[in-house]
């Protein structure tokens, strides 16, 4: 089974083998991601309202990722990350910095962010939030009505401090 | 770190290069090679974001960011191997051969080893909407041989288990015989499969679902 010229497998197997991993848009295997919480998740949390929040906020100012990434001067990996991973965690700064570029209120995008308890306000408007909002390309008169209502309810708490 | 010999296929010129399957990294070593990965992945996240291509057919391990869980990967127990070429990690997998039990035929309670992590660098990624072919193939299946070698070395007979990626279950499946075993809740509901004595000895032998 190995290789005359190698210790490793032959080459009739490995073209054999190389013909499945062509058949696949990927051969990764992913039990240590999912552990640490590197994988999408499946179930509306948080973070997946967070993620999307961003994106809508940032397709409501015709903002591409790059654009936001080097306006808020946050890592373009982070703001993929953010926005593809319900179970993305970003820090502190991350999210201040978005919410300046934003026009969203920090102290508020932290709850939503799981970075600091939630207001039933906020909750409540973040499950209305999630379950009115669907990635597309642009964003539809009810995506902006249920982006609007969110970011209102994030300002009127805010400004109750 | 020690290692044999391999060689692996370039895709532009269809010729076999030579190349190192090291033994002998640890989890945290996957830092080292996040640093080498990042730049590409960054890159193909601009291509794909720029082509406009539909997120269900972006690498789903595009987002992955190591450095980030730093703290967890210093204390996980897994040893690793990756392939070297032109002085370049191009495939990395950590596997793990404690506490953990096959749960297929006759072999059902055996340890097997657990792979834990397997990845292939971005620069070897196919992706035809954004014209990326790939450098290298075989890198994958080099890296999931050893881990069937590996067993037999335990004494495991070659027992693997594994979590795939959605994008990654017809390979296990069909290119390397697995068994799939449901999906586990406690993996974020990845598809579980498995490799039991008797198919390892048919991979090893054929290759592919033969």
């Amino acid at each position: 089974m190995t290789n005359n010229k190698t210790n490793g497998p032959d080459r009739e197997w490995l073209l054999k083998m190389a013909e499945f991993e062509d058949s696949c848009r990927s051969i990764s295997a992913g039990g240590m991601a999912a552990d640490l919480g590197l994988l999408p998740a499946t179930q509306s949390g948080p973070h997946r309202v967070f993620g999307r929040l961003i994106e809508f906020a940032r397709r409501k100012k015709s903002l591409s990722v790059e654009q936001l990434a080097e306006r808020a001067q946050v890592d373009l990996a982070d703001i993929v990350d953010i926005e593809m991973n319900e179970m993305a965690a970003p820090d502190v700064r991350t999210v201040f910095q978005l919410a300046t570029v934003l026009d969203l209120p920090s102290a508020r995008l932290m709850e939503v962010a799981g970075l600091a308890s939630p207001r039933p306000e906020v909750s409540s408007a973040a499950l209305k939030f999630a379950a009115r909002s669907e990635p597309t390309a642009k964003l539809s008169r009810d995506e902006r009505d249920a982006l609007e209502e969110f970011v209102k309810v994030l300002v009127e708490t805010s400004d109750k401090g | 770190m020690s290692g044999i010999q391999i060689q692996i296929q370039s895709r532009s010129t269809g010729e076999f290069v030579d190349a190192s399957l090291l033994d002998g990294m640890a989890a945290q070593d996957l830092l080292l090679v996040e640093r080498e990965w990042l730049a590409e992945r960054s890159l193909v996240a601009q291509e794909l974001l720029r082509a406009g291509v539909e997120r269900a057919k972006w690498p789903q391990s595009l987002h992955w960011n190591w450095s980030k869980k730093a703290p967890q990967l210093m204390l996980l127990e897994s040893t690793g191997f990756g392939v070297v070429c032109e002085s370049l990690w191009q495939g990395v997998m950590l596997t793990k051969t404690a506490s953990y039990f096959a749960r297929l035929g006759s072999d059902k309670g055996k340890p097997l080893v657990y792979v834990d992590f397997l990845e292939i660098a971005p620069w070897n990624w196919v992706i035809p909407e954004i014209g990326r072919d790939g450098r290298y193939r075989m890198i994958g299946s080099t890296l999931f041989w050893r881990a069937v070698q590996q067993s037999e070395e335990e004494g495991f007979h070659g027992r693997v288990g594994l979590h795939a990626l959605p994008q990654s279950e017809s390979f296990y499946e069909k290119g390397c015989g697995m068994t799939p075993l449901g999906r586990d809740a406690t993996k974020q509901n990845l598809l579980y499969f498995e490799l039991s004595r008797e198919q390892a000895q048919r991979h090893l032998q054929k290759g592919g679902d033969a």
